[in-house]
């Protein structure tokens, strides 16, 4: 952030000085031998305080009223760039006089030109002026140019990176926010700080076309930047489009240097802070942390969802498995049935009585056995008989209740098989034995 | 020895006369000829120039470059819905006819600016009381710094000046306001949050939702599907024993009486009362055998 302004003048003022000093230094080392050029213009060039004047000037003087043969006073300027001229019908004395002002003079001159000599750093230029007329651009080297007065140069830095941060803290008392506060579209408030990086690409424009063009940076970003924001929604410039508003930045803030013919080039903006005043930074925050909650809603509803549905296949998948299951057994034992059905049955056609005598006094043996029974003589008995039947249960079920219990899980995987075929049909199968019961019954009577 | 000092004292006559005489204006500045209080000329083009000895000229220069005039105090202005606007401004300018500027304001800047920013000012207030704030601030921001930098270019000639540009750089709300647009700003959020979260609720029992009818549909599908292999089974087995029973119905019913008796009675709490007059007891009562 140098100020030309500032670096201008000094060097002008240097090269006055160091173009006076050259001419003195030369002066005094004109008797000497070998005046050289080249170290006296290093001297020059160096700017270093200045080697004790006084004394130089004593010397000059004492010099001078050697030469003059007395005559002293202080005739600095008289020099001039003038040839003194020794004429012919001069003393001795003064001829050599002559001739050695002729020499100061050309080695004056010499050295004025000298003093045109300057050198441009890398990544900088140099802009000569002609009598503060723009004359040509310099690039970096060991360059040449007219010497003062004639033509001067200044230096710009063109491809060093220039940077300068947008958006202070303090506070503006007319709106009571920070500097780097802003309005946006939705007439909400947000900061935003960032950082411009620009390049003084065209030394002339630079110097020659505003009063300081680096001012000129901030001013057009902070008007760009408001401008920016002003047009967008605050989420948009929160969190939505940051990248978006770098881009326009760069964009308006070279539009509005260009309009200025600045003579510089953004190279890229920074975004670097984008938040919400204090006051209501929590309820964003808070926004924020919605936005996760809702996702998080969303992903306990998968969570459930994905929990349920496959849940939901296994079981369907063993329904169908078990009906399959099912399907087959019930083939299988209709077709075992079936099967000894038509055994027994051959055996029966052969011998039908005795085969199902045989038959019906086998089940019934076997179904007595199993049971708990009394036997009551309805004929003989009177209509009086008591029978405690809660007792007689109570006595014969305890002992056999642990007993049938083991007894009870074998038969149970084919017993309840045929009981489930139908329960019509059982019924119906009930029904119908009762009734062929019955009827045996009777047969027998 | 006369010589030398006659040239001596020669030059330094030219040097003063050059001195006085001879003046350089420099790229960035125009030069203004004065003689004897009257502009004279005005030299626009730099380089070296050349006038009369100072008392019957002398040379002003005047910054030729772009000048940035920023808005001084920040008085609120009233949109059209009278909330009041704290804006901020600035204007570039040059000069552009230096003898009307300098008939106008003298050769100082500061006086200008402090002529011009009311002017500016006011011509923002005509703008800006026409428009609404969304107007200001977002939707015709360029048509007020066109509008207003149009007033401005005729002003600025009478100041000798052009106008380059006009930009707002700040819109903001008074101070007074700033704290209501914080409270709507939370209440915005809030209401934003809010929505969110229930969003998300409700997005979230959809989902459940969705979960548990796909579920109910599935299974009941499969039901479906269940039901009607196991009827399919409960056909096949029924045509099966339909084929073997049918053979001989009446045996077949016996047979299955049998085996269901077998079935029903099988533990010692099942309890039978008999009566010794059935056909089992026969033998028992000592009947001979039937028939």
């Amino acid at each position: 952030m140098r100020d030309p302004e500032l670096s201008r003048t000094p060097s002008r003022i240097g090269a006055a000085a160091s173009a006076l000093r050259a001419w003195l230094a030369a002066l005094l080392r004109h008797r000497r031998p070998q005046p050289d050029g080249r170290g006296v213009l290093i001297f020059n060039n160096r700017n270093d305080g200045p080697p004790d004047l006084d004394e130089l000037w004593r010397d000059f003087n004492r010099k001078l009223s050697g030469l003059f043969g007395g005559k002293g006073g202080p005739m600095r300027s008289g020099g001039g760039g003038d040839d003194g001229g020794g004429g012919p019908s001069f003393q001795p004395d003064m001829k050599s006089a002559g001739i050695g002002v002729g020499l100061i003079s050309v080695v004056a001159l010499l050295i004025w030109l000298g003093s045109g000599f300057f050198i441009v750093q890398e990544g900088h230029q140099a802009v000569v002026t002609t009598f503060g007329k723009y004359s040509h651009t310099k690039d970096a080297g060991f360059q040449w140019r007219m010497p003062y007065p004639v033509q001067a140069h200044e230096v710009v830095a063109v491809t060093q990176l220039q940077s300068v941060e947008v958006g202070r803290n303090a506070v503006v008392q007319a709106t009571g926010l920070r500097d780097s506060s802003m309005l946006t579209q939705d007439e909400n408030i947000v900061d935003i700080r960032f950082v411009v990086q620009y390049r003084r690409a065209d030394a002339r424009a630079y110097l020659f076309e505003n009063f300081r063009p680096d001012e000129a940076v901030v001013m057009a970003a902070e008007s760009a930047v408001r401008e920016i924001v002003g047009r967008s929604r605050v989420d948009q410039v929160l969190y939505e489009q940051r990248d978006a508003i770098a881009a326009d930045l760069v964009k308006s803030i070279q539009a509005q240097l260009d309009r200025l013919k600045a003579g510089i080039v953004i190279a890229n903006v920074n975004v670097q802070n984008v938040f919400v005043p204090d006051p209501v930074q929590a309820a964003f925050n808070d926004a924020l942390k919605a936005t996760a909650d809702r996702d998080r809603f969303k992903n306990e509803g998968q969570a459930y969802a994905s929990d349920v549905i496959p849940k939901a296949r296994g079981t369907a998948a063993r329904l169908l498995e078990e009906a399959e299951g099912y399907r087959s057994r019930v083939i299988a034992q209709a077709e075992g049935d079936g099967q000894r059905f038509r055994s027994v049955l051959t055996e029966y056609l052969r011998a039908p009585v005795v085969t199902r005598d045989r038959l019906y006094l086998e089940t019934m043996q076997q179904v007595y056995s199993n049971v708990t029974k009394i036997m009551v003589d309805s004929r003989a008995g009177s209509n009086l008989l008591y029978l405690p039947l809660d007792r007689l249960l109570q006595q014969s079920g305890a002992p056999t209740g642990t007993a049938a219990a083991p007894a009870a899980t074998a038969p149970a995987a084919t017993a309840p098989a045929p009981a489930a075929i139908d329960p019509t049909g059982t019924q119906s199968v009930d029904i119908r034995s009762r009734d062929g019961a019955r009827t045996r019954d009777r047969e027998g009577r | 020895m006369n010589r030398i000092g006659l040239i001596v004292a020669g030059a330094l006559v030219v040097l003063m006369l050059a001195a006085s005489t001879l003046f350089v204006v420099d790229q960035r500045q125009v030069g203004v000829v004065y003689a004897l209080g009257e502009i004279k000329e005005v030299i626009i083009e730099p380089g070296l120039k050349f006038k009369l000895p100072p008392p019957f000229q002398n040379v002003v220069f005047l910054d030729k470059r772009v000048q940035t005039l920023d808005s001084p105090e920040t008085r609120p202005i009233f949109t059209a819905e009278k909330k009041s606007l704290v804006i901020d401004w600035l204007v570039k300018w040059r000069i552009s006819e230096p003898r009307q500027f300098i008939r106008n304001n003298g050769a100082d800047f500061r006086n200008l600016e402090n002529r011009l920013a009311p002017v500016v000012q006011a011509a923002f207030n005509e703008e800006v009381t026409r428009r609404n704030v969304s107007a200001v601030l977002a939707t015709e921001r360029e048509k007020v710094m066109t509008d207003v930098k149009a007033r401005l270019i005729e002003e600025g000639k009478d100041f000798g000046i052009e106008i380059v540009d006009v930009r707002i750089k700040r819109v903001d709300f008074v101070a007074d306001i700033t704290d209501s647009v914080y409270r709507r700003m939370e209440s915005e959020r809030k209401q934003v949050a809010n929505e969110l979260r229930s969003q998300g609720a409700a997005d979230g029992e959809k989902i459940r939702a969705d979960a548990d009818r796909q579920r109910e549909v599935i299974i009941a599908e499969a039901y479906r599907d269940a039901q009607k292999v196991k009827g399919d089974g409960d056909a096949k087995a029924s045509a099966l024993y339909a084929d073997a029973f049918g053979r001989d119905p009446q045996f077949a019913q016996f047979y299955r009486s049998l085996e269901a008796y077998r079935a029903s009675f099988r533990t010692r709490s099942d309890m039978m009362v008999l009566d010794p007059s059935s056909e089992f007891f026969r033998a028992m009562r000592g009947g001979a055998p039937a028939k």
